[in-house]
């Protein structure tokens, strides 16, 4: 074996390494998860390692058949022209001098992605940009072309177009590493605490990428596994917390919590609806006291009774979704803020297209194609449209500048959730504050939602009723 | 298929194995009649938006008692996976929806009561829409969001031709959903060999071959980062492959899960004796008419001690493998491997002389077609050769492996 050749592979998101005897490669890398594969005859491992592994080699003096597609250098056609502010300055100079790994965390609407473009201008390499949905992948294009004059390539949404700069989503990512993973010499995860998911993380471990950049506002998730970030990324090389910025960067804001009452129909047809679910539980608990909601959706064997509670309990939700009182809200804060941009967020698809029904304001929706975002979004950044309705669509960092009122009229109650539909809203533009209104059923499910929105910090201070 | 959403099965932790839900004769004997009544409102759905067929296939559930949402949810995919829904009307939503939200920006907030601030209604938004477009203020309200998927409106509908390819594709269907979850699956089988190799290769997995005893292989399948970890990515690809299976005869599978709630393994088998049914031709192919007719003509008994056996070994290297088209077995154990090659593309031979000398140790018998001959001249080292010009002839062959085995003599 010691006297063929040494050859390493790129092969399926993995790499091959033949003419080095095992217990040498163990030895030289013992931080490495080693296999011996006997299907192909050599010893395989995860293609992140590919820097550390061709790098040992060198220095080892092993002369070796590299045959992974080494990442082409771009030429940019353009030069960042905007002045970087000095918290961004500051982000860039750690991630370069950390080794060029590392994850970068601020808060959303203090600019990540000029930290991001400066980057890439800086490291001449080819690179693939990673978001969680084709809309911010559509819009790290619209950004790339803008400031560094590049037509990136794009990688789903049924499209597949690649080139030394690619934009990705983390499922496509995730489908076309195995062939894709060694083209690109820098890798950028943005809203990178997606992904340590169990198979997502296969988008960083099967990219032979030397250099890593995450980029996220909310690193922490709630399975612990953020802590993985520092070995498929890099370790947190800059945190800028949202104190330091409220008020300077970031707009301040209030945020103003507006009960509403169902009518006395939907109120009749709650009361019986969770009267119907109440039943159905109780019966069940007096069967198995530890009986849960999980537990009904899960049941396999489900009997009518069981599917007509699950029914009932949809419908419920379904009535303070789209409670009639909350579109009368939203027609009072429009009157209020006529002349302002307002962003509402909508707890459904069925209520968006309910609000956008009653108003005829245009609604984001995954239905909607490339060229109606880009109508929709432009529209309301030259001030076309004044109100615009999303569901979950804008959740994370969409650019929807200058927009100064927020509407929620429903959705999860995860805080990493509401605290992303804030920072749409808090763009700094001039010293006005920023408002965002909630608006929830009173003496229902919605309420209680609202209540855990609010345990985050950035809700301190929430005030009940509107106070002007 | 089906997704992760509409998988149903049983855990049974005793012999730890996963039991997706199947429909059979004894406990489901209602479903034959459910299945054509939801093949009805298909059938008779052309037109219609997906959301009310959908709604229609839960009212043919109303008075089970015994069936979880997700099985009816299922059918929904299984009958909307062999439909067509329209396009035209999905394609001009946008525009609709851009001229529309456009007019009405000039006028926000639209009220409902006017007043001295605002002084337009939302209805006299929709009348003044209504006349610049020239249509019915209702007309439009429908197509505003025609491209949503639950209210796309069906087409036609290919279908399935009648109740049981229906409750059938269920079955498998559902088999496919728990498979998502496998990190590993692992083939025996006596037979079809070609057949279930080009399948994992098509569905991009990796083999390891041993055989358990005369015969029989084991076939296990894993994806190329499985070696590293135990691993979910390649349980789709696992699932593809299924249905290829199911056409195979005389087969056992046994597939390892990892469940998403719990960090434990759990066990999916199948076999062949399982009663299921793909919804792939079953017959067993041929590569070409003169491997057909060989086999047809030579039958199934001895002749001078030899009996023919279709793919009856796997030669493997790596993940390179070769099952040749028959085995001849004497009865004195002596086996002799035997391939037909047909007039081909160069290509074709190209490919073949290649796996010829990748399994150069191993002695074969080739049947040439003789056109092809020549340009087996250098493989033939280790080969025996027949020619033959349009049929190729029991005697002929018999010739060669009683010469064969009296040179071993």
């Amino acid at each position: 074996m010691s006297s063929s050749t040494v050859e390493l592979i790129f092969a399926d998101g993995t790499l091959l390494l033949t003419g080095v005897p095992t217990e040498q490669l163990r030895d030289w890398f013992p931080q490495v998860l080693w296999a011996i594969d006997s299907r192909v005859g050599a010893m395989r491992c995860d293609a992140i390692e590919y820097p550390h592994i061709a790098d040992g080699l060198r220095q080892r003096r092993i002369a070796f058949n590299d045959s992974l597609d080494q990442p082409r250098e771009v030429r940019w056609k353009a030069e960042l022209t905007c002045e970087l502010r000095p918290e961004q300055t500051d982000a860039v100079d750690a991630w370069m001098n950390g080794g060029q790994r590392g994850c970068v965390v601020m808060p959303t609407g203090t600019g990540k992605t000029e930290v991001a473009l400066r980057i890439m201008q800086l490291t001449n390499v080819a690179t693939l940009v990673v978001a969680p949905v084709r809309d911010l992948m559509y819009q790290w294009h619209r950004r790339i072309l803008k400031s560094l004059n590049y037509d990136a390539g794009i990688i789903g949404d049924s499209v597949f177009r690649v080139s030394p700069v690619s934009v990705t989503t983390y499922d496509s990512a995730c489908i076309h590493m195995p062939k894709l993973g060694d083209q690109f010499g820098l890798i950028i995860f943005d809203e990178c605490h997606h992904l340590p998911g169990q198979i997502r993380r296969d988008a960083a471990r099967m990219c032979a990428a030397r250099a890593r950049l995450g980029l996220t506002a909310t690193p922490e998730r709630a399975d612990g596994r953020h802590a993985d970030l520092k070995q498929l990324i890099g370790p947190t090389v800059y945190e800028l917390a949202i104190s330091e910025v409220r008020g300077k960067s970031l707009a301040d804001y209030d945020i103003v919590r507006i009960p509403v009452h169902l009518s006395d129909n939907e109120q009749r047809r709650y009361d019986l609806l969770a009267e119907e679910v109440s039943t159905y539980m109780y019966g069940q608990r007096q069967e198995n006291a530890l009986f849960s909601w999980e537990d009904l959706c899960s049941s396999s064997g489900a009997s009518t009774e069981a599917r007509r509670a699950m029914k009932a309990f949809y419908a419920k939700k379904a009535i303070e979704d789209r409670a009639e009182e909350k579109l009368r809200t939203l027609e009072d804060l429009f009157r209020l803020h006529a002349r302002e941009r307002c962003i509402v967020f909508a707890g459904s698809n069925a209520m968006a297209r309910d609000v956008s029904l009653r108003f005829l304001i245009p609604c984001l929706l995954s239905h909607c194609g490339k060229k109606e975002r880009l109508d929709i979004l432009e529209g309301f950044a030259a001030g076309d449209y004044l109100a615009i309705v999303a569901n979950q669509v804008l959740d994370e960092g969409v650019d929807v500048p200058a927009a100064k009122v927020a509407i929620v009229i429903g959705g999860m109650s995860s805080s990493r959730q509401a605290r992303q539909r804030l920072g749409r809203i808090l763009r700094r533009s001039g010293d006005r504050r920023a408002i965002l209104y909630e608006v929830v059923c009173a003496g229902t499910n919605d309420e209680k939602r609202s209540r855990m929105r609010r345990k985050h910090d950035s809700f301190r201070g929430t005030r009940r009723k509107p106070g002007r | 298929m089906l997704t992760r959403e509409h998988a149903i099965a049983e855990y049974d932790f005793k012999r730890r194995l996963i039991l997706p839900d199947r429909l059979n004769v004894r406990d489901h004997a209602q479903y034959p009649a459910l299945a054509e009544r939801m093949l009805d409102v298909y059938r008779q759905g052309i037109g219609r938006r997906r959301r009310d067929l959908h709604r229609d296939i839960h009212r043919v559930f109303e008075d089970e008692t015994e069936c979880p949402l997700r099985r009816i949810d299922a059918f929904c995919k299984l009958l909307d996976d062999q439909a067509v829904y329209a396009t035209a009307a999905r394609r001009n939503a946008a525009t609709l929806r851009r001229q529309v939200f456009r007019v009405a920006a000039q006028f926000h907030p639209l009220v409902i009561q006017k007043d001295s601030l605002f002084e337009k209604s939302a209805t006299d938004v929709q009348k003044l829409i209504a006349g610049q477009l020239g249509r019915d203020w209702q007309e439009i309200c429908d197509e505003l969001f025609a491209d949503v998927v639950e209210f796309h409106r069906l087409d036609s509908f290919e279908g399935y031709p009648s109740a049981r390819p229906l409750l059938s594709r269920y079955n498998v269907a559902q088999i496919q959903a728990s498979l998502f979850s496998a990190i590993s699956m692992t083939v025996k089988a006596t037979s079809d060999f070609k057949r279930i190799l080009r399948a994992a290769r098509l569905a991009r997995l990796m083999h390891t071959i041993t055989t358990p005893s005369p015969g029989m292989y084991q076939i296990e399948l894993t994806g190329p980062a499985s070696v590293l970890r135990e691993t979910r990515r390649y349980g789709v690809n696992m699932a593809r492959f299924l249905p290829v299976l199911i056409c195979c005869t005389d087969w056992s599978m046994q597939a390892v899960l990892e469940t998403r709630t719990s960090k434990w393994k759990m066990g999916l088998t199948l076999s062949s004796s399982d009663g299921l049914q793909s919804h792939l031709p079953s017959d067993a192919e041929f590569d070409s008419s003169v491997e057909a007719d060989f086999y047809e003509k030579w039958g199934e008994e001895e002749r001078g001690g030899w009996r023919l056996i279709r793919e009856g070994e796997i030669l493997h290297a790596g993940q390179k493998t070769f099952v040749p088209d028959f085995v001849l077995q004497h009865a004195s154990g002596r086996r002799v491997l035997m391939e037909i090659v047909g007039f081909w593309t160069p290509e074709y031979i190209q490919h073949r002389m290649e796996t010829l000398r990748v399994f150069r140790d191993v002695p074969i018998l080739l049947a040439i077609q003789e056109s092809s001959a020549e340009k087996f001249a250098d493989a033939a080292s280790h080969t025996s050769i027949v020619r033959y010009k349009t049929v190729l002839l029991v005697k002929q062959v018999m010739e060669v492996l009683s010469t064969q085995l009296n040179s071993d003599r």
